[in-house]
């Protein structure tokens, strides 16, 4: 197998889950109208879970790594499992966001949720191995051949994409997807329209976080690892700009979105010539250019490259 | 007669030390358009918030259609027919017309688990039923033409008339409406007057209308109850109410 065909899987399976979380925040933020900047942690949730029930008990390998659970699951078990604990951790979020906040500071409050989630989980070394985070987390292809392996987890991913679209889109169109909408431009009109208002908050955020933790389940069992540096609060902010740039609340405007964000620019300037002295450099340049695109979007285009459209009904 | 409608008994509202309402005591009768009039800061709009739900009362009783409803959820009013307008009109601005009005129906088989589960087969059905119905709705507020447009496009008068043909599609057994003539010129208000006598005429539905606009209350409100500095100052039909000193005094003073 070639470097560039190795590559072009890499992409692919990043490609994938950013779908995920992507359509996950798009569900939340874009059509909902929930401004969680704690997305992030509902898919380091589905990575650890996935990480722990796949992994054997701690001990073994000559216990270099501490952590709760070591099930050795089957990875298809392990991914429902990592995908539930982003909906179960995405419920906990959506609680600290439901007294009568304000949307800014709901997206305050998420915020600081993020920012404590990782230093617990960096601080305490037995629950999920501290700083160093879970290494060795097996490959559900690993006794395969390597590039029968590498593409069958492609087929893995493709397989979640499809599946998760067809439950996402449940909940963005039909008259659920309008009510969402509703709430999302004025709350207290929505009440007043006889919405349940923390009930569609709680839902959205399970579902959300349900997509999240599946995102964070496949990428850690292709990275083989996961640690505090995967998910910074940062990160929660790449998958908005991928929201924002491709158009809130359009399924489809936010898949181009994440092409564009996710893989053209994140991983485009991988190709940047390297300038010596300073390693880390065009990474940082990609956040450079991530960020600017953004504000020229939210500033000349807020509605997207591919904007929410709303159904006609005149006519016949 | 049967029971009143609305029942409100010895409300009152405290603002810290601010007492906003103090025990106000009314009723609306079924089939009635009543009004609640007052100078600016008599508590109206607080009368108004605690009985729809929007806010809790310090203390007193709200009991709606023989059931008391202190201090339950505006939705949870709402879907028991209880539904309330904005002062200043609310729609949901990305929305286009007609799905303001869709949005609103209630038990929407497609907002529930078996139009989850099921997708759009549970739920096609009901949802052209809606659509032929709030058509409908469009005409007699003659928007039809606007149905498409996004809502925030709209002007101030449409979204007023938006939020009472949202208000409609809830099948309300008592309206509130906060000052539904302000802004609209002295011919558009005399069209929504008269399709809220229709509304009331036609339907099984009550109006709580707080007004300033005096001419239009006493063109179709029956009983008028006019507060001042939190109390109610006195009750009775608008012709009666302009002749009593006290409130002439009131809106001089106010």
């Amino acid at each position: 197998m070639g470097a560039w065909e190795f590559y072009l899987v890499v992409l692919l399976v990043y490609f994938g889950t950013d779908l995920l979380a992507v359509w996950g925040l798009n569900l939340e933020f874009g059509v909902a109208g929930v401004a969680n900047l704690a997305y992030i942690v509902v898919v380091a949730a589905g990575a650890y879970t996935y990480g722990v029930c796949t992994l054997g008990p701690s001990t073994g390998n000559g216990g270099f790594q501490h952590y709760v659970g070591g099930f050795t699951l089957p990875f298809p078990l392990a991914l429902a499992a990592g995908s539930l604990m982003g909906g179960v951790v995405g419920v906990l979020i959506a609680i600290t966001g439901l007294k009568r906040l304000r949307q800014d500071y709901q997206a305050m409050a998420m915020l600081v949720v993020s920012l404590m989630a990782a230093t617990v989980v960096s601080a305490d070394v037995n629950f999920l191995n501290g700083n160093a985070g879970l290494a060795l987390i097996p490959n559900p292809f690993k006794d395969w051949d390597p590039e029968a392996g590498r593409w069958a987890y492609v087929a893995v991913v493709g397989f979640c994409v499809v599946l998760a679209w067809l439950v996402m889109r449940r909940f963005t169109t039909g008259p659920l997807g309008r009510t969402l909408r509703a709430m999302r431009d004025d709350e207290t009109a929505a009440a007043a329209a006889g919405k349940d208002i923390v009930a569609l908050r709680l839902l959205v955020q399970f579902v959300g976080g349900c997509l999240g933790g599946l995102s964070g389940a496949l990428l850690a069992a292709f990275i083989g690892g996961w640690s505090p540096t995967a998910w910074v609060y940062i990160e929660t902010l790449a998958f908005l700009s991928c929201v924002i740039v491709g158009g809130m609340g359009s399924d489809r405007g936010v898949s181009v979105g994440t092409l564009i964000v996710a893989i053209l620019i994140l991983q485009g300037v991988q190709f940047l010539p390297q300038v010596e002295g300073h390693p880390g450099l065009s990474e940082d340049f990609g956040w450079i250019i991530l960020g600017v695109a953004t504000i020229v979007f939210i500033w000349t285009r807020p509605q997207g490259i591919l904007p929410e459209r709303r159904p006609k009904y005149a006519g016949p | 007669m049967s029971d009143p409608i609305l029942e409100v008994s010895d409300l009152t509202k405290h603002y810290g030390g601010v007492h906003a309402v103090e025990g106000v005591s009314f009723t609306v009768e079924k089939g009635s358009i009543t009004g609640l009039i007052g100078p600016n800061g008599a508590g109206k709009s607080s009368v108004l918030a605690v009985i729809g739900g929007f806010i809790p009362p310090t203390s007193g009783k709200v009991r709606f259609d023989g059931q008391d409803v202190t201090g339950q959820a505006m939705h949870v009013l709402a879907r028991r027919g209880l539904v309330r307008t904005f002062q200043i009109a609310r729609v949901f601005g990305n929305l286009t017309t007609i799905e303001n009005l869709l949005v609103a129906a209630p038990r929407q088989k497609g907002e529930q688990l078996a139009g989850l589960v099921g997708g759009r087969g549970a739920w096609r059905g009901q949802e052209e039923e809606l659509v032929a119905e709030a058509r409908e709705t469009l005409k007699t507020f003659d928007m039809e033409a606007k149905m498409d447009e996004p809502a925030r496009q709209l002007s101030g008068g449409q979204r007023r008339a938006v939020e009472i043909m949202r208000a409609l599609m809830m099948k309300p057994k008592l309206l509130l409406l906060d000052e539904p003539m302000a802004g609209l010129s002295p011919s558009l208000s005399r069209q929504l007057e008269d399709v809220l006598l229709r509304l009331v005429a036609d339907r099984d539905l009550s109006l709580l209308l707080v007004e300033h606009e005096l001419d239009t209350v006493e063109r179709i409100c029956g009983k008028v109850v006019v507060m001042a500095q939190g109390k109610v100052l006195s009750e009775g039909r608008m012709s009666e109410l302009r002749l009593r000193k006290k409130v002439q005094d009131a809106y001089v003073i106010g």
